[in-house]
This record gives structure tokens, sequence and C-alpha cells, in this order.
């Protein structure tokens, strides 16, 4: 095939897709600082010895993670404005689509992180006399962290890869801005393939950084067993 | 603001949502069985200590494991086109992306799964005279693949959410003609609020399942 490369076209709109990039890494960032939070809450509301808590969490999780994210985003963007009659733009739908989306995984981290911990130091916080809350945050959490980092940061990767939904919703992020450019410059194969490498760039070190922890964890024995 | 909520229309649409769901179905299958077997060679490959074997493996897993599967799709429906040799729709483009994400995926379970079986069995099948072909094929495999159970099916679980994403490039899975019913009708609200319901009676069983094999698979091997 005598296709000829030519990475220079896509090298002057440069500067558009780092701007793409950077919209990527804000709605990623802005989803870890809502999801995290809400994760850990819907955590240990699941693990609360409350049925009538436990329950509608507990489905309200599932549902979250056995639909289609793109799916959460058009109900998010197109139907709940209908609904509620507030106006939402494409990036606040992203937002709170994968808020809420990556808080459903978040909590499963968690909840998998602190049931690892065993019995027997619930047992003993009980016994020298600290409430269910102080176990939790003075014994439970700061052991289960530490297990939990490389399915985190997993859970990370997976987010980050999951925002190029955005596009579809005309918010510019990375993908949005490799289309328009591919569109500009019929030069589909070099900008498609150049966005493909900014991901990789920023996802590859994370996921060595994931094979590095398990390793050094699974050594120590600590895993949480998932 | 008060809204009615009305599935009349929905229901009229019934036969556009199940061609939907055929082709997300037949896209999900399809793609898994491509994955599942192409993924048991590249894992081997993977695991070889031959570098020329190995660090291709290696980079194809890497590269498809840390890149968005919905940039991997719109590549293969823009971008691979104009290198390819044959014509390339849009469901060829998301058969091509979604395929090779899940053979990247399951390539690593196939290399844990193997990695996880005691040396000692290697070496045991080797003392009684076996080729390595025939360790792998009546030793090995047979146990590891028990292991690797959930993980396969965490990644079916995993690819029925991705077909979804074939609806960017216009290939009328279901997300597709949702997308289609709520602009002709204008009733986003129940439209996709009764797909995102088909995605989740279809997966969440999937799911379920998931966590009871893990569940007694831990228990057996404890």
């Amino acid at each position: 095939m005598g296709y000829e490369w030519d990475f220079g076209i896509v090298l002057r709109d440069f500067d558009v897709l780092l701007l793409g990039l950077v919209n990527t890494l804000k709605i990623t960032i802005l989803a870890l600082l809502f999801g995290v939070p809400l994760g850990l809450g819907a955590a240990l509301l699941r693990l609360s010895s409350n049925p009538a808590v436990r329950i509608p969490v507990g489905i309200l999780i599932e549902f979250f993670r056995s639909t289609p994210p793109i799916v959460q985003l058009f109900w998010f963007f197109f139907a709940l404005p209908l609904l509620t009659g507030i106006e939402i733009d494409p990036f606040r739908a992203s937002v709170l689509t994968f808020s809420i989306q990556s808080s459903a995984f978040f909590a499963e981290v968690f909840r998998g992180g602190i049931v690892s911990i065993e019995r027997g130091q619930w047992e003993a916080a009980k016994a020298i006399g600290m409430a269910r809350n102080q176990t939790l945050r003075r014994i439970i959490l700061p052991q289960a962290v530490k297990r939990m980092i490389p399915a985190f940061l997993e859970r990370v990767i997976e987010l980050m890869k999951t925002t190029t939904l955005v596009a579809t919703v005309s918010y510019a992020d990375l993908l949005y801005q490799a289309n328009n450019i591919a569109q500009s410059t019929y030069r589909p194969l070099e900008v498609f393939t150049i966005a493909a490498l900014m991901y990789f760039a920023i996802l590859f070190p994370i996921s060595m950084t994931v094979r590095r922890l398990e390793r050094h964890l699974a050594r120590t024995g600590e895993t949480t067993a998932h | 603001m008060e809204h009615t909520w009305d599935f009349s229309s929905i229901l009229a649409s019934r036969d556009l949502l199940l061609v939907g769901l055929g082709n997300t179905i037949r896209l999900g299958v399809l793609c898994l069985v491509v994955g599942l077997t192409a993924g048991l060679f590249v894992g081997a490959a993977r695991y070889s200590r031959n570098r020329l074997i190995n660090w291709p493996a290696t980079a194809f897993i890497e590269v498809f494991r840390n890149t968005p599967a919905l940039v991997q799709i719109m590549w293969f429906f823009f971008a691979f086109p104009i290198i390819s040799p044959f014509q390339i729709d849009a469901f060829t483009a998301a058969t091509l992306g979604l395929s090779l994400n899940t053979t990247a995926f399951c390539a690593e379970v196939y290399r844990g799964g193997i990695q996880s079986i005691h040396k000692g069995q290697w070496e045991a099948a080797k003392a009684i005279g076996m080729s390595y072909s025939q360790q792998m094929r009546r030793i090995i495999l047979p146990q590891a693949i028990a292991r690797m159970i959930p993980a396969f099916m965490n990644r079916a679980v995993e690819l029925m959410k991705m077909t979804s994403l074939a609806s960017v490039i216009a290939f009328g899975e279901l997300m597709h003609q949702a997308k289609a019913i709520s602009t002709y009708n204008f009733n986003p609200i129940e439209t996709y609020t009764v797909v995102a319901l088909i995605f989740f009676i279809m997966i969440y069983p999937m799911a379920m399942v998931v966590q009871r094999v893990e569940l007694h698979l831990r228990r057996s091997d404890q």
C-alpha cells in the first residue's frame, strides 16, 4: 500500500489536541473528587447491618455497575433535564455521570478492602472501647486503604478511558478534538493514532504502577482477594 | 416539573429495539469467542521466553489495555480503512476494535491463570516424559481454566457494556436504536430508561454468577 504518512499536519494542530487532553483530565479528576467520597459512603451503607439501608444501596451500586456508561450519560444529558426542568450542559452531565458511575465501582473497591480486614481487628477495637466509627477510622481504613490501592488505580484507568464518551455529547475532550482535526485535515490515520498514543502515554505508567504494587502486596500477603 | 411517563411509543417501537438487542448480542458473542480464542495464543506468546515472540505480544496487550475502547473502535472505523485492503463497515470496525480489546484482556487472564499453577506440576509432568505442549494441554490448562472462569465472565460483562460504543459509529445495536427511537418520538426519558433496564436485565445476572463462582472457588481453595 502506497500510503504516505504525514504527521506534520497533525503536529500543527497539536495544541488543539493538548487542550482536549486537559479537558479529559479535568473531567477525570472532577469525577474522582466526587466519586471517591461518594463511593466510600456507599460502601459503608452497603455494609450496614440495617437491611432497609443495605439493600437499596446495593441495588443502586449494581445498577450503575451493570449498565453501559454511555446509556447513563445519555440519560443524564437528554432525559434528566426534561424530568427536572433544569438545563444541563455537556460538561455538567459528564461530571455528574462519571462521578456516580465511578462511585459505584469505588464502593466495591472500598467494600472489598474493608471486608478483607480480619474480624479480630474489629473485636480488639471494640474490646478497648472504641465505637464503630472510631474503629473504622482508626483501625480498619488505615489498613484497608493500603490493600485497595491497586484496585483503586485500576478504576482510575477505567474511568479515564470511559471519559472518552463525553465526546458523544460534544464536550471537547481529547477524542472530540481528534475527531474534529481528522475531519478538517482528512488525516484520520495520523490523528487517531496520535490521540491513542496520548492516552497510552498517560495510562501505561499507571498500569505499570498497579502491577508493581500488586506484586509487592502479594509478597507481603496483603490482598483483597479480588 | 411533572412528567407523565408514557411507554406506549416504546411498545410501538419494540421491533426496532429487538433488532438492536439481536445486534448487541451478535456483536458481543462474536467478540467474546474471538477474544477467548486469540487471547490464549497471545497469552501463551506473552509467557514465552523467546523475546521475539514475547515482545510483540506484550506490546499488543499493553496498547489495547491502555487505550480507550472507543478510540480503538473509531480508529478502526475512520483511520484503518485508509491502509486496509478491504472495505470496513461499522460492524467490521466494531468487531475488530472490541475483539482485539477482549483478546488483550483475556491474554492477561490466561497468563495469570497459568502462572498461578504450582511449578511442581510442570516438573512432575516433565518427569514422566511429557512434551511442553502435552504438559500445557493435559496438566496445566485444565487446572488453570477453572481458576480463570470468574475473570473471563468479568470480561464478558465488560464486553456486553462496551458493545454500546458501536452506536457512536452508527452500528444498529441497542443504544443506536434507542437514539433513533428517542429522536423520532421525542421520548428520551422513557427510551433511555427502558434501554438501561434491558442492559441491566441482561448483564446483572452475569455479574451475580461471577460473584457466586468467585465465592465458591475461594472456599474450595482453602
